[in-house]
């Protein structure tokens, strides 16, 4: 299974709802994957930093559909979310899991989940997250994917998918604070609310 | 804690607008914790360790919403590497309220690396911060923390020691 096909099929499903990304290869490709939710994502490259940032932004914005596209590297670096979101149990965030099994951005050096013993959707069940699911084909992580979009209580999918960059897709040119930018802009726009405000005159 | 001192602490976070506090409790600001779980107007979200917290308080942030996190200062250590990120990488605020363990009078070995640590780390990072000793500085300096972080858009924290926390 190909991360690129997973986010056309997850992108597909996408309309109103905010997006967290992690890091590496998967920047380019949601980009391409899902070019009318590029103002609608935040793009950031912060190992570990992807499930709470979207995790906070539900807890902000408790009306709107969240949803983060983390890692496996970036969700081992803090398993501790976890138990966060089974305690928390908040109703509007699915987290889709890419488990390529390596830190594909810097080579391809494996990951703990590369020996077949650690599973991530099991550690997440064991932390209260009753909705935790590894997914090996598309249909299923389509069928995933509708569900979690529609659940009352945090949804995870961790799909499992080769460590491929999806070839001759055109790269994102920005970075992080125009990024931030570019989201902040739409998250007010759509939320009718003000995050950046104008300056004081004094 | 003095109950007046963390009423004030409570001011301070509600003139800022907070409405989401995330902490990872301690013993400096044991009676702090249970009062912001029962104030009506400010959602508590406990997390497994600092950095988590940080990350967490910036996503609060991009919602509009506005938070603060809450912690020993040992918890700035765990919090550098969300913070360098957000904070330098993309302009995504956190403002913290923590606790100074292991300055002059402090009195248990294992907080000595807190107080020595704590304003080198708060410098490397260039995120500006207050002390805060007296109680009555306490509301105006939360106020200004959030004054200047969303001026801009960085991180900014107070510390609160001495008779405040003893």
């Amino acid at each position: 299974m190909k991360r690129f096909d997973c986010m056309k099929v997850l992108a597909a499903r996408l309309k109103d709802e905010l997006v967290i990304l992690s890091l590496g290869g998967s920047v380019d490709e949601w980009y391409n994957a899902a070019p009318h939710m590029r103002e609608a994502s935040l793009f950031q490259q912060q190992l570990g930093c992807v499930t709470p940032q979207a995790f906070g932004l539900a807890a902000g914005l408790p009306h709107r559909r969240i949803v983060s596209l983390d890692t496996d590297g970036g969700l081992l670096f803090n398993l501790g979310i976890l138990a966060t979101l089974g305690n928390e149990q908040p109703k509007n965030l699915l987290v889709v899991v890419w488990d390529n099994e390596q830190y594909l951005s810097i080579g391809g050096p494996p990951t703990h989940t590369a020996f077949g013993r650690v599973d991530l959707a099991a550690i997440a069940r064991g932390a209260g997250v009753e909705d935790a699911y590894l997914v090996r084909t598309l249909d299923e992580f389509d069928a995933h994917c509708k569900a979690g979009l529609a659940a009352q209580k945090p949804y995870i999918v961790v799909a499992k998918v080769s460590g491929t960059v999806q070839p001759d897709i055109r790269r994102k040119h920005s970075d992080g604070r125009e990024d931030k930018y570019i989201f902040v802009r739409h998250v007010e726009a759509t939320e009718g609310i003000t995050i950046m405000g104008p300056s004081e005159h004094n | 804690m003095k109950k007046s001192a963390v009423d004030a602490v409570i001011r301070g976070l509600k003139k800022a607008g907070v409405s989401i506090v995330c902490y990872l409790p301690d013993s400096l600001f044991k009676e702090l914790y249970p009062a912001l779980d029962a104030d009506p107007d400010i959602r508590t979200i406990r997390v497994t360790n600092e950095g988590e917290g940080a990350a967490i308080c910036g996503g609060v942030f991009l919602s509009g919403k506005r938070a603060a996190l809450v912690m020993e200062n040992s918890g700035l250590r765990a919090s550098v590497e969300p913070l360098a990120r957000m904070g330098l990488g993309a302009g995504i605020p956190v403002v913290m309220l923590m606790s100074y363990r292991g300055e002059l009078g402090e009195n248990n070995w294992w907080a000595i690396p807190h107080g020595i640590t704590m304003e080198p780390v708060l410098d490397a990072l260039r995120i500006p911060y207050r002390v805060v000793r007296e109680e009555e500085k306490i509301e105006r300096a939360i106020a200004d923390a959030y004054s200047w972080s969303y001026a801009s858009y960085y991180h900014s924290a107070v510390a609160l020691g001495g008779e405040v926390v003893r």
